[in-house]
């Protein structure tokens, strides 16, 4: 589960998922920017068959913040 | 190439997904027809090669805020003046304009009109119709995108309420490719000839052993996924794509399909070339590629048998080979995508459709060649026709395109503008001759320019003698010379000056001058940027002609 979130992540910001770790953050990735944030939840969503609140959005700096939506049903 | 993207919806991710190409976007979304008609706003110093507008039929409608079809339709008529002044205004960049998908904006009872339907049609109807006008404008068919996915997939609420992105992640996927497909046409050529297997790819079965009843190729039922198929190879000619075959067959079976089989759609005519026997089907293809003189890196071969497309792949890599449809009822779709790939074409032109006429006739001129004894039958059995004339008002533009362009057969490679043409029209001392070429096989066009200049009462000299490619090794430069030699003899000049300037492409025009008779050959002096130095022969005309070669074409004065 967290190694395909870290592929889909990767493959969204176009770089390799090696340069990934569960606590990268937005700020260690030069493209990870407000509209790459967008496409990730986008990319996660259409992999992982899950919705990602509109409000909690913006609240998702880290990588790890990610896994509670990763699965259905309430987090 | 330098893009240009302007919308009226937040397009950063689709740019970024834009590869291969300097991708600029102009103008906020509130903005762009300040941008499109401002002749120096941000879009236009950015000195696009190609502009992309592209439309969200929602936001305009709802900016147009009018629920009827009068109301929104006067608006988008509006944006239309708009791309229509731009579009006149910079001629040299092309403009795409995206056709419009309008989601319902308004609820409304099953009675009442939808005004954005309508609004769809008259957009691509107004849309259309100024691309037929405008030559740099071009209709982006965004609306097909939405068509072959589906909405659902097209756009995308959440994107659009967090960060006013209207697409999807397959939508922008889908527009990117497109959008990047014209980009690359803009900059390199796409392939220009298909080879197309014909058991079970032209039509279902082996014709060697089920027959020409017995193999699958109807208007109805099964057999018609081969004539659909066909079909589109058809269209594909059309676009300006040159058609051969290559078959393990015997030529006698795979000719009696195409005379007689009532639902071919493809005639043997619409072939430059078929290679019907059984050698190994890379070394056909090498050999189309030698007797329609392309590049097999122009290729694209299509076969149902692995066995054969590996071995294409491997022995000639520069060939795209395809993978077949596994199920073949997807074969037209087939097509259509590699259509997209390969040959995909802004605009096909009268030009285009000639080229493969073209191609085809020096197929059949190659074909006759190798199955000549000798040269001579060859040329004999060709009927060439030259017709050689003064350069009239039309012809100097064609003129001065021949010295700007033609680098083989050129003795002197000196390169002239149109005004030079008609300096030289308008002087006493200079003669400029054109001959066009035509053959049994067809008509060549205007393809010889010789320019010759009264040097002395008794003396001239050929200031420039040239001749496109496109007829090179039929030895018409020889006709010609012969020619002007006796049109020279007749007005009393003796002395003929022939120069031969070597470049690193012109030896074929050297081989010329070699093969000229009676000359007496000087060593200018060296040329310091070039190295090299022009030749000079001084033919004596009271002796003859120095044309050795016999005469075979018919030269006709104009």
């Amino acid at each position: 589960m967290e190694q395909r979130l870290i592929k889909v992540i990767a493959a969204a910001l176009g770089v390799d998922a090696s340069t990934l770790k569960l606590d990268t953050t937005a700020d260690d990735v030069a493209a990870w920017d407000s509209v790459a944030q967008v496409n990730i939840v986008s990319e996660i969503e259409a992999e992982f068959g899950v919705s990602i609140p509109i409000e909690k959005i913006a609240e998702i700096h880290r990588i790890r913040e990610f896994l509670p939506y990763l699965t259905k049903g309430p987090s | 190439m330098k893009a240009a993207l302007i919308s009226n919806v937040n397009v950063e991710s689709l740019a970024r997904r834009i590869e291969g190409h300097e991708v600029f976007i102009a103008g906020g979304y509130g903005a762009w027809t300040q941008e499109l008609a401002n002749p120096s706003s941000d879009l236009w110093s950015f000195d696009p090669s190609a502009v992309f507008l592209l439309l969200d039929g929602a936001e305009l409608a709802l900016k147009a805020g009018d629920a009827s079809f009068e109301g929104l339709a006067a608006a988008l008529d509006e944006h239309l003046s708009w791309i229509q002044g731009a579009a006149e205004s910079h001629p040299s960049a092309k403009i795409f304009v995206s056709t419009l998908d309008v989601p319902r904006q308004w609820l409304r009872s099953l009675k009442s009109r939808v005004a954005e339907r309508h609004v769809e049609h008259h957009w691509y109807a107004r849309l259309t119709a100024l691309s037929e006008a405008l030559p740099n404008m071009y209709a982006f068919d965004v609306k097909a995108i939405v068509e072959t996915i589906g909405r659902p997939q097209f756009y995308s609420a959440k994107r659009w309420y967090v960060g006013g992105m209207r697409y999807g992640i397959q939508g922008e996927k889908d527009l990117a490719r497109e959008m990047t497909r014209m980009l690359d046409v803009l900059v390199r050529a796409g392939k220009k000839l298909l080879v197309l297997d014909l058991d079970h790819t032209l039509w279902g079965g082996i014709v060697g052993e089920d027959g020409i009843n017995g193999i699958a190729l109807s208007a109805t039922g099964p057999g018609a996924r081969y004539k659909d198929f066909q079909r589109r190879v058809r269209q594909l000619k059309e676009l300006g794509v040159i058609l051969a075959v290559v078959s393990k067959n015997n030529e006698a079976d795979v000719l009696e399909v195409f005379d007689k089989h009532p639902d071919m759609v493809l005639r043997k005519d619409d072939f430059a070339m078929m290679k019907v026997n059984w050698a190994p089907k890379p070394q056909n293809i090498a050999e189309l590629a030698q007797d329609l003189d392309l590049g097999t890196d122009s290729f694209v071969f299509i076969d149902d048998n692995p066995v054969e497309r590996e071995a294409v792949r491997s022995a000639l890599p520069d060939v795209v080979v395809p993978e077949f449809p596994a199920d073949t009822c997807d074969l037209p779709q087939f097509l259509e995508q590699i259509q997209r790939d390969h040959f995909f074409v802004l605009a096909a032109t009268e030009e285009d459709r000639k080229r493969t006429e073209t191609y085809l006739q020096n197929a059949k001129r190659s074909v006759e060649r190798n199955a000549a004894g000798s040269v001579e039958e060859f040329l004999a059995a060709l009927k060439t026709k030259i017709t050689l004339g003064r350069v009239t008002d039309d012809d100097v533009a064609r003129a001065a395109q021949l010295t700007q362009k033609t680098n083989q057969f050129n003795l002197t490679t000196r390169r002239y503008t149109e005004q030079d043409v008609q300096r030289f029209r308008n002087s006493r001392d200079y003669s400029v001759y054109l001959a066009s070429v035509s053959d049994k096989y067809g008509d060549n066009g205007k393809v010889l320019l010789a320019i010759v200049h009264k040097v002395g009462n008794d003396t001239a000299e050929l200031d420039t003698f040239l001749m496109s490619c496109r007829v090179m090794g039929r030895f018409i430069e020889d006709q010609v010379l012969d020619h002007l030699v006796r049109e020279l003899r007749g007005s009393g000049v003796s002395k003929l000056l022939v120069h031969y300037t070597p470049t690193k492409k012109n030896p074929p025009a050297k081989a010329f001058c070699e093969r000229l008779q009676g000359g007496v050959a000087t060593h200018g002096a060296q040329d310091p940027q070039q190295g090299t130095a022009t030749t000079t022969w001084t033919f004596d005309l009271t002796q003859g002609s120095p044309v050795t070669t016999p005469a075979y074409a018919e030269i006709m004065s104009r």
